[in-house]
């Protein structure tokens, strides 16, 4: 029998890319740049399905399975898009088909000198202590520096 | 223009079952009693699909002023426990927040507790404190209709 809890936290991550906007948009708006950076480490997990819709009420789509077995699917709805200043969406993280948490994720882009500084907010429900606001941030970072990596290649 | 995010809980003690508190929310017919922020209101319309993946769109319309249209996805259903909701607000055309809703009930004494979390992101100018309020003027609403027997 599940114990059920919730626990509402909110996270903010910042980068200071070397990028112009223009760049740092597309990696976080374009299916094909994102795929780059967005995915789980390629060492011990495999992409079974990816897909991104960027329009209001658009969907996207990770799912995957770590060599351990454990499966992982995201899936989000787009609320807001400013071309290239804003993205807002609501989503779901499952861990082997049972729901983890429903989080809303803002980013915004803001040119600085000439680079460009994103600011990712996260506002998450965490259920029934499958994880942890502490950890979905650690996961986070390393997935924003892989985007910050994806920039400086071709 | 930056957005603003807040957070807020609103807590209630009703004297009703969980079940009947949780229904108030789950079931169209309960939630067309109590529902509204507005004293008066020109016109109502709410759909309310409780599943998990299904709709709710409620677009209350004030004399004299432009509609708030309500649009919500339910994410996380515990059956007469929790509920976990996106929502967007709209006023006329333009959206003025998107939101996550935790909704959860559960027995105090001969009653039910209710606890509310919004978590936000909040545009130009309307802020936290006017979802709080009118949200808390919908829980009161609630203990009304529950208090007269009607729900």
């Amino acid at each position: 029998m599940t114990k059920r809890s919730t626990s509402h936290d909110t996270f903010r991550i910042e980068r200071l890319y070397d990028a112009a906007p223009a760049r740092v948009w597309r990696a976080i708006s374009d299916p094909a740049a994102k795929a780059k950076w967005f995915r789980g480490p390629p060492d011990v997990y495999t992409t079974t399905e990816q897909s991104m819709d960027l329009r209001v009420g658009g969907r996207e789509r990770l799912a995957g399975r770590f060599d351990s077995g454990m499966t992982t699917a995201y899936d989000a709805t787009f609320h807001d898009i400013v071309e290239g200043e804003r993205l807002v969406y609501a989503y779901t993280m499952h861990l082997d088909g049972t729901q983890i948490s429903v989080s809303l994720g803002t980013m915004e882009i803001t040119p600085e000198g000439g680079r460009t500084r994103l600011v990712y907010t996260e506002q998450g429900v965490f259920l029934d202590g499958l994880d942890t606001a502490a950890q979905r941030q650690e996961g986070t970072e390393q997935l924003l520096d892989a985007l910050g990596r994806s920039l400086s290649e071709a | 223009m930056p957005v603003q995010h807040g957070h807020f809980t609103l807590e209630r003690v009703y004297p009703a079952s969980p079940a009947r508190v949780f229904a108030a929310f789950s079931v169209k017919e309960k939630k067309q009693r109590w529902f509204s922020c507005f004293d008066d209101l020109e016109s109502v319309e709410i759909e309310l699909d409780f599943r998990v993946g299904g709709h709710e769109l409620n677009r209350l319309k004030p004399p004299g002023a432009v509609a708030h249209v309500m649009r919500g996805t339910f994410h996380d259903i515990v059956p007469g426990e929790r509920f976990v909701e996106a929502f967007t607000m709209h006023l006329g055309e333009r959206l003025i927040s998107v939101s996550l809703l935790t909704v959860e009930v559960r027995a105090e004494g001969e009653g039910a507790r209710l606890t509310l979390t919004e978590q936000g992101v909040f545009y130009d100018g309307y802020d936290q404190a006017e979802r709080e309020e009118g949200t808390a003027v919908g829980l009161d609403r609630l203990g009304e209709i529950i208090a007269a027997g009607l729900l």
